[in-house]
């Protein structure tokens, strides 16, 4: 257990690195493949509830360094309307919220059917985004959600959801070199009960 | 609940909440050991890849390469002309200033640098250079092009930063239109895509007179951003019952970023 999440750390900070090479699709509305997310929502299928909030704790944070913006610091008599970012912090809750979601169907995961995770996996990335995005019009008023934000938001997941087979079979090869069992009742041979 | 889950949940909680309470001083901290952190992975990255790009341009441009930097060093010879001739003017421009007793005009020091990387977030305009803290460049430095305002530093690493583009809604810069006496403040609009971004330039007086192609410049005030950088031209004016509005198109092409430049403070002049 503790081999197995030791690795899942290193595999959330490998994808942070990888991530930084990834560029955003532009014929795509601007859309990219957010990889650092899809790990963590692969390994939430996976993990106990303590361990996914360790890795919503660390990847929340790590996406907030890299991404949270400063806050102007011009004269207030000039700039008298300065525009409100994101606190920091607020993607650790982000990611807790979707690893909770991703646990929601983790019975299914453990009976071998991965294919609905990877799916939700998609779903969740969709989730994420609408509502950062909520957030960013909620904390600076003026609301606007146009057919390219959506499309967008859209392309963003369909590219992350196709990629989670490929991370869903990284994560079964470090459960197994870890030496950590993720339960696929599904595979159990069936023993019948001798009828008397 | 698991009596470990509910523990759990609740460390959570404190660790959340101790992130969401981080002053700005501590998140900028955090992001400068986030970025030192995974600068060598980048810089290896960068290097391989300007690496590979040069090999690719050489064997398949070696011609045109060589025009190219001919007629580079012809330009740069003819700059550093410019250059030498513009510094004295701008010598006997302070001496004049200072026997008028006039106050002496910011001037600037640039750092050149190359775009990295083109939108490294989801939902902020932003771009990434090549030059960090070990250039001196620091947080909220103005960033420019010959063709005008690009935008400011807003991440800091060593050896690369983050600049908030003036396409993006959060970066605002106070502003004035030529030939008129309408200031505002200009601003990137939310979430636009394709083709050329335009500014919305805020708080005109009711009854602006513009007209399409009036040019607008920074006006210096509010310490963010250096008097008369050209931001763009007037687009269209939107009357509005108490504030007029205008739309701007940009003078720097955003989408062919290629070379910028960093304006570093001013010097201490003896």
């Amino acid at each position: 257990m503790i081999r197995y999440t030791a690795s899942l750390i290193l595999l959330v900070l490998l994808a942070v690195i990888l991530q930084q090479f990834i560029p955003a699709f532009t014929p795509l509305f601007g859309s990219r493949l957010m990889l650092v997310v899809l790990v963590f929502l692969c390994a939430a299928s996976t993990v106990s509830a303590p361990v996914m909030l360790l890795l919503a704790f660390l990847c929340g944070f790590l996406a907030d360094a890299e991404n949270a913006l400063a806050t102007q610091a011009g004269d207030p008599e000039v700039y008298t309307r300065p525009v409100e970012s994101l606190r920091f912090g607020y993607s650790i809750a982000l990611y807790a919220v979707m690893g909770y979601l991703m646990q929601g169907i983790q019975p299914l995961f453990r009976q071998g059917k991965w294919q609905f995770s990877a799916l939700l996996s998609g779903i969740a990335v969709f989730l994420y985004l609408l509502v950062e995005y909520l957030l960013i019009n909620f904390v600076r008023g003026g609301f606007s959600f146009t057919r390219w934000t959506f499309l967008r938001i859209a392309f963003s997941s369909g590219i992350t959801m196709l990629l989670s087979p490929v991370v869903f079979w990284l994560l079964f090869q470090l459960a197994d070199r870890s030496q950590y069992r993720i339960r696929f009742d599904g595979l159990k041979r069936r023993t019948r009960t001798p009828a008397y | 609940m698991k009596p470990l889950n509910l523990l759990a949940l609740l460390v959570f909680l404190a660790g959340l909440t101790w992130a969401l309470t981080r002053s700005e001083r501590s998140v900028r901290e955090i992001q400068a050991t986030y970025y030192r952190a995974i600068s060598p992975f980048l810089t290896v990255g960068s290097s391989l890849e300007a690496r590979a790009r040069a090999f690719l341009d050489e064997v398949e441009h070696s011609k045109l390469l060589e025009a190219e930097v001919g007629a580079m060093r012809d330009d740069y010879g003819r700059l550093k002309l410019i250059e030498s001739q513009f510094r004295k003017v701008e010598e006997e421009n302070a001496a004049l200033r200072r026997a008028l007793d006039f106050q002496e005009r910011t001037r600037f020091e640039v750092v050149a640098a190359r775009v990295t990387r083109r939108q490294p977030t989801t939902w902020w305009q932003t771009v990434e250079i090549d030059r960090g803290e070990a250039s001196g460049i620091a947080t909220a430095y103005t960033v420019v092009t010959d063709q005008g305002l690009v935008g400011k530093i807003d991440r800091l690493g060593d050896q690369r930063s983050t600049v908030l583009l003036l396409t993006d809604e959060a970066c605002q810069v106070s502003a004035k239109v030529e030939g008129s006496p309408e200031v505002g403040i200009l601003q990137g609009q939310r979430e636009q895509f394709g083709g050329v971004p335009t500014l919305r330039l805020r708080f005109l007086s009711r009854d602006a007179r513009l007209r399409e192609g009036m040019r607008v410049f920074s006006t210096g005030r509010g310490g963010l951003f250096p008097a008369d950088l050209l931001l763009g031209e007037i687009d269209r004016l939107e009357p509005g019952p108490l504030a007029s509005e205008a739309l701007v198109r940009p003078s720097v092409d955003f989408q062919n970023l290629g070379t910028v430049f960093v304006l570093t403070p001013q010097k201490e002049e003896s």
